[in-house]
């Protein structure tokens, strides 16, 4: 029944598919460097060889000439660095060895494992590749990212790793297919062969289903099962797309043709003169801030769009993206603190955009450190609870209510003194702290609202600050140092006594919520490990 | 030098912030020497070149530069003294706390389970004035938990003293 193609984790080290190198970014690295040769071309034809003289006549030749070299040598690069990388896993870290010239080696150490992300870009996504990132904690890049493999082994992969992460031992039992003896090894020219029939017939399935592909759902057989899961949330791409015109940029886009319209006719401006003479001053400028504007639709749409969240036993699974659809697990307790921003015009509709931090995700890197991209009130709650099973509050729903669109102490709150108006006139009757046993919550904004919500066991370290004017004012700030990434937890212009009792109370909070949180190996602590899920393949995944 | 030192200048009580489960210990008062030395050198020469200039061009006004220079050196001074006198470090049961300055004034509180490593560093000047910079990573970049001006033999055992609680304590992330 092992058909050559089940995939086994390799535990030697292995190459990455032999694909690889065509999926890559060559082809616009190809394009440059087409570019830079066909400008450096008239250099070489100006000198006195006559053999030249017929690229100048013919210069489209010289063009194709270009670009099949340039195309040529990005391409043999890519293939050198292919041939220069290899991977494999152990039990205790992923390991990937690169580098045409010098060559690195990096481990993801599995105990430090913080998210697995199956990343499909689009020309992989067709032709059903992908690659696998695993992120760690400790430092920027401490993880290791695969690109590419099959998009079935890639997500067995990621199923293995996630059980090796676990704590489950036992991997090695539940894969199907371990190679036998009379098996060709991998790498073998026979056995890539058969491999690649395999792979176009799965492919020539698959694309019966187009639809699916494209959006990045499709499901596959994978050699190592994943853990079931249920969807949570799902973001229509209507609401996604209403959201975006509910925004700053859109609304100033919009006003743009009414001023000009108010400007000509209702002040008699000379509109065409003044456009004409600051397009012809800072043309570039206003380009490139029309290229803003329009990024800022771009990200959210592409990042956002089919938006879908599930829990399963490996934890919190998002999936999401339109030209580069990305499947990110993040297991259980690894998220290091939410914020729930509700922008001024999103008020109306009561939505919330949602983002996280997760240790080894970077700063502010708008496609992997999203929750929600638009949540309403319910699917926001349904969020934290995603992320906080229990919240340690008896009412959490009263309770997060208040957090979200409460005033003064309502709910428990903790607020700010009406002294604080003076150095914050806008928001001090909306800022709140309240603690419940499992999480900080910090509410503020009157007109946008915010609120920060962060485990007490994710509590990195604490900090209490006074400027001058807060001192005059007895007033102190509590800030919560979290992981890098979006969320920057402070509960600003408090008393100083109750900053003060604050700290103190965190600080203990903290510590007790560190000797409850659950081990880094979070299938041992509720003693599942001796239960190796099923093995069969064509799970349902995707 | 562990122990808790009389400071003639330190008659300010931080009175904001009193740690009840470990005393403060302060730093050593040789980092205002350390701190000094280059800000004092690179006063003085600023204000020497003032005075050449001032020379040069014979006009009394240029000699205006140079002394505004050495009112701010004296200004950046007081503050080095103020600053470096309420800078201090507790160790608690569970957490190390650090406290610094007076004007913008702060307390950091870093569970010993959270640290993942604790660097020590020392300049030549420190080197030559015998103290050090002992500083704690967390998994945080937002955590500003560096103490400075601890004299080195102190400094090494604190380290020590701080990795074995982190490993008695750790507590992943």
């Amino acid at each position: 029944m092992s058909t050559p193609s089940v995939f086994t984790a390799p535990r030697e080290w292995t190459r990455l598919h032999p694909v690889s190198p065509f999926l890559g970014g060559w082809a616009v690295l190809g394009l440059l460097f087409a570019y830079v040769i066909h400008q450096r071309l008239p250099d070489w034809v100006a000198g006195d060889d006559e053999d030249w003289e017929f690229f100048d006549r013919f210069p489209l030749i010289g063009l194709a000439v270009a670009a099949i070299l340039g195309l040529a040598i990005t391409l043999a690069l890519s293939v050198w660095r292919w041939s220069r990388t290899m991977y494999r896993i152990g039990d205790d870290a992923v390991y990937l060895r690169q580098g045409i010239v010098t060559q690195q080696q990096r481990q993801a150490r599995l105990d430090r494992l913080q998210a697995v992300d199956v990343v499909q870009p689009f020309l992989a996504r067709v032709f059903g590749f992908a690659a696998l990132s695993v992120q760690v904690a400790g430092g920027d890049r401490a993880g290791v990212e695969l690109k590419f493999l099959r998009l079935g082994d890639a997500e067995a992969l990621r199923n293995e790793i996630l059980l090796l992460a676990a704590g489950l031992r036992a991997a090695d039992d539940a894969r199907e297919g371990e190679a036998a003896p009379g098996d060709p090894a991998p790498g073998d020219p026979a056995r890539a062969a058969s491999s690649l029939l395999d792979h176009l017939t799965e492919r020539a399935q698959a694309l019966q289903d187009p639809g699916a592909v494209l959006a990045g759902r499709e499901s596959v057989r994978t050699s190592v099962a994943a853990a079931e899961e249920r969807e949570v949330y799902r973001v229509p791409f209507g609401r996604l797309l209403l959201s975006t015109v509910f925004s700053g940029p859109a609304i100033f886009l919009a006003l743009m043709p009414v001023t000009a319209l108010v400007a000509a006719f209702g002040f008699h401006y000379d509109l065409l003169g003044v456009v004409l003479a600051a397009i012809g001053t800072s043309l570039f400028a206003i380009i490139g801030a029309l290229g803003a504007l329009l990024g800022f639709f771009w990200t959210r749409i592409n990042g956002g769009f089919g938006f879908a969240a599930a829990v399963s036993a490996d934890g919190l699974r998002l999936r999401h993206g339109l030209t580069e659809t990305r499947r990110q697990t993040v297991p259980p307790g690894r998220v290091q603190a939410i914020r729930l921003h509700q922008p001024l015009l999103w008020r109306g509709k009561d939505w919330w955009r949602i983002t996280l931090n997760v240790a080894g995700y970077g700063e502010n890197d708008e496609s992997v450190s999203v929750l929600h991209p638009v949540a309403t009130r319910e699917e926001a709650i349904l969020a934290v609870w995603l992320v906080l099973p229990d919240l340690g509050d008896p009412d959490p729903h009263g309770t997060l209510g208040h957090a979200l669109s409460g005033a003064g102490e309502q709910g428990g709150f903790l607020a700010s003194p009406a002294r604080a108006r003076r150095l914050d006139p806008l928001q001090w009757r909306f800022r709140g702290v309240r603690a419940t046993d499992r999480a900080l919550l910090i509410r503020r904004g009157r007109w946008e609202r915010e609120l920060t919500v962060v485990p007490h066991e994710r509590t990195q370290s604490l900090g209490l600050t006074q400027g001058p004017l807060r001192r005059a004012l007895r007033l102190a700030n509590v800030e919560v140092h979290s992981t890098q990434g979006p969320v920057r937890p402070v509960a600003a212009h408090l008393d100083v006594d109750d900053a003060i009792a604050l700290l103190d109370a965190q600080a203990r909070r903290a510590r007790d919520g560190r000797r409850r949180q659950t081990p880094e190996q979070w299938m041992t602590a509720v003693g599942l490990d001796t239960d190796v899920p099923a093995t069969q393949g064509g799970d349902r995944d995707g | 030098m562990t122990g808790r030192i009389a400071h003639p200048w330190h008659t300010e009580p931080m009175s904001w912030y009193e740690n009840s489960a470990a005393p403060w210990v302060p730093v050593s008062r040789t980092l205002i020497t350390a701190r000094l030395v280059p800000l004092w050198i690179a006063v003085g020469l600023l204000a020497l070149g003032g005075v050449v200039v001032a020379l040069a061009v014979a006009q009394a006004w240029v000699l205006a530069f140079p002394l505004t220079l050495l009112a701010l050196g004296a200004w950046s001074t007081w503050v080095v003294i103020r600053q470096v006198t309420a800078h201090a470090w507790a160790e608690g049961d569970d957490d190390l706390l650090v406290r610094k300055g007076r004007m913008f004034r702060s307390v950091t509180v870093v569970p010993y389970g959270r640290m993942q490593f604790v660097d020590v560093k020392a300049g030549p000047l420190e080197r030559k004035l015998g103290i050090a910079t002992v500083q704690l990573h967390t998994a945080s970049p937002g955590t500003d938990a560096s103490i400075a001006g601890v004299p080195t033999d102190e400094a090494a055992r604190l380290r020590d003293r701080l990795t074995t609680r982190g490993e008695a304590r750790l507590a992943g992330l």
